[in-house]
């Protein structure tokens, strides 16, 4: 049961960050692949906040959110001048930064011995039920940004937001503020990634950068990409299946040492099979054109 | 406050000090010139396929990997080093032009806009790593053992790795760009940068074209990995970091500049060495892209790039 429960954990953090994530490909039509970076960012962010100031948890997440929101002004402010490859470019440069500063910046991160001791919220002190606990938190912050999402999607500033994913010139004819579009787009989002790299670090105990890689980004992507873009269901179905693939392949018995390429490889394949024969994802709306 | 120490102290150097430090910062330039020269293939290679294609060929990193592990195999199997250095080349063009096949052929057929080709080139880069990794684990490995031989010239020194993959690299390129402005083919190369479409409609197989960029494109990222491998070592994870110099090395030289391209390798190159002499190697990649939001903020053309109207940028 805790086998399980651990599972769904995951899920409600990735279901976070594959929604987040979703405003801004489905939506926007933007290709954030700095995404892993945001998820680190709130990580830390919370964590330092949670062992060095010893503040709650909800502040906490707060702090994370807002961390990760200000930084979103590294990718939003070039989205206005760049577009399609040279933004691509942009946010895969974002991202090799924020790496290298979680990496390297040893004052503050602890380089790559990462931090550990993280509490865990809880109100008993009980360790048989702390897996309950944690699984109800999670699920009404994951139910509350979800209804934030669904409302955002027709709200005005989503229809907005897809306005200018289909035609940004006649968007912006219209009177549509398309830069500042771009810049509130990314704040929620890296808000929201924040919050879900915040409950992973108190869920985990212990992060490092090494959870933060390019190939985090790629994974996140492509949970977005299986699920589908442009709607609500889609990043749902995405991290069910992207969560769901290295517990099937455990049941293969690898040996440890390539399991976690294997892994990988999936991730990759599947990429490549959904750009051939579905590339609007599984459940998805939308899809690049 | 921190005082200038380094220029304060320089002033007060004997003369024969200030002709150590001379010497120093001389050998210093060579060695990131010499690191250069191995970007510059990078930056080439995949200003190629960007110029060409339009095509962001991320999995280059992957071919980057690829390269040493074919030439140990076969230095293994007992191949001369001649051979083995055929063998990893030929394995790297293949993989390249197997891109193109399973990939971004299907993927323009059916006009696919770049982000579909992106996360393409992606997923294929996951693949091969992996694949790779699998096969040959995650350590660290590396071409020769021991200390490498060191050549005098006057004051400076340079390793035998040093002038091998310097002296490859500079004749590779300069026959390259040779090549390109000399031959038929070549022309054809710079007509479907310029325009694609114009060029099948004169009659000319862009398919084989394209198949051939792809390839050849490989076949320099294997050359810049053998001399980075001869000289440091390898693992199944270096290509990332040598296809985002490769990205970087494209956008600083400008779009659609093979010889900017060329020249912003050598200029990273040195910047780079600089960087760990002066702060930390631990430093290189974040001063990598640094340069990049330099100069995209300054000069988003490129160095040596036009600025183009709006319509015209593919």
């Amino acid at each position: 049961m805790s086998y399980l429960l651990h599972l769904l954990i995951f899920f409600q953090i990735y279901v976070i960050v594959a929604m987040s994530l979703n405003l801004l490909i489905g939506y926007g039509g933007l290709l954030q692949i700095a995404h892993a970076a945001y998820f680190g960012i709130g990580a830390y962010a919370a964590a330092l906040l949670w062992t060095k100031l010893g503040i709650g948890f909800v502040p906490g997440l707060m702090g994370a959110a807002a961390m990760a929101a200000v930084l979103s002004l590294l990718v939003s402010l070039p989205s206005w001048r760049f577009r399609g490859d040279y933004f691509v470019m942009i946010s895969l440069a974002v991202q090799v930064v924020l790496y290298s500063l979680m990496y390297n910046w040893m004052d503050v991160t602890n380089g790559p011995y990462g931090i550990t001791a993280i509490p865990r919220p809880a109100f008993s002190g009980s360790t048989s039920a702390i897996q309950w606990e944690i699984f109800a938190i999670y699920a009404i912050i994951v139910l509350l940004l979800a209804c934030v999402l669904a409302a955002a999607k027709h709200s005005p500033f989503g229809r907005s937001l897809q306005a200018m994913r289909d035609d940004e010139l006649a968007a912006r004819s219209l009177g549509i503020p398309v830069r500042r579009l771009k810049v509130e787009a990314f704040l929620l989002a890296s808000a929201l990634v924040g919050v879900a790299g915040g409950l992973y670090a108190a869920y985990v105990g212990y992060i490092d950068p090494t959870s933060f890689t390019l190939d985090e980004s790629i994974l996140m992507l492509s949970m977005v990409i299986v699920g589908g873009t442009g709607n609500v269901r889609g990043p749902l179905i995405g991290a069910a299946v992207l969560i769901a693939i290295p517990e099937i392949l455990r049941f293969l018995s690898l040996p440890d040492a390539v399991a976690a390429n294997v892994r990988l490889l999936a991730y990759g394949l599947l990429l490549i099979l959904m750009m051939h024969w579905r590339p609007q994802g599984l459940a998805g709306r939308y899809r690049f054109e | 406050m921190v005082l200038p120490r380094i220029k304060w102290h320089a002033n007060c150097l004997s003369p024969h000090e200030k002709i150590n430090r001379r010497k120093k910062t001389l050998q210093i330039l060579l060695n990131g010139l010499i690191q250069g020269a191995l970007f510059a293939l990078m930056g080439l290679a995949f200003s190629l396929v960007y110029s060409t294609t339009r095509v962001l060929h991320v999995a280059l990193g992957a071919i980057y990997a690829l390269a040493p592990y074919i030439l140990l195999a076969s230095l293994n199997a007992g191949l001369g080093w001649g051979g083995s250095l055929i063998l990893a080349i030929g394995f790297a063009v293949l993989a390249g032009m197997l891109c193109e096949e399973i990939l971004h052929w299907p993927f323009l057929r059916r006009g696919a806009p770049p982000e579909v080709h992106l996360i393409g080139s992606l997923g294929m880069f996951l693949v091969l790593v992996q694949v790779i990794a699998i096969l040959w684990g995650n350590d660290v490995q590396v071409l020769r053992n021991g200390v490498d031989t060191v050549y005098s010239f006057g004051d400076l020194r340079l390793t035998r790795a040093q002038v091998l993959g310097g002296a490859g690299a500079v004749t590779v390129i300069s026959s390259f760009f040779l090549w390109l402005r000399r031959t038929e083919l070549g022309m054809q190369f710079r007509a479907m940068a310029d325009n694609p479409v114009l060029l099948s409609l004169l009659g000319r197989d862009v398919r084989k074209l394209r198949r051939l960029v792809f390839g050849m494109s490989a076949g320099l990222v294997a050359l810049a990995s053998l001399g980075s491998a001869y000289d440091t070592g390898f693992d199944p994870h270096g290509g990332l970091d040598a296809v985002l110099v490769g990205i970087v090395a494209t956008i600083v030289g400008g779009r659609g500049s093979l010889a900017g391209a060329v020249l912003a390798g050598l200029l990273l190159g040195v910047i780079r060495s600089e960087v760990v002499l002066f702060a930390s190697a631990r430093w290189e990649q974040a001063a990598t892209f640094a340069i990049l939001a330099l100069i995209l903020f300054f000069r988003p053309q490129g160095l040596f790039g036009r600025m183009l109207r709006l319509e015209e940028r593919a």
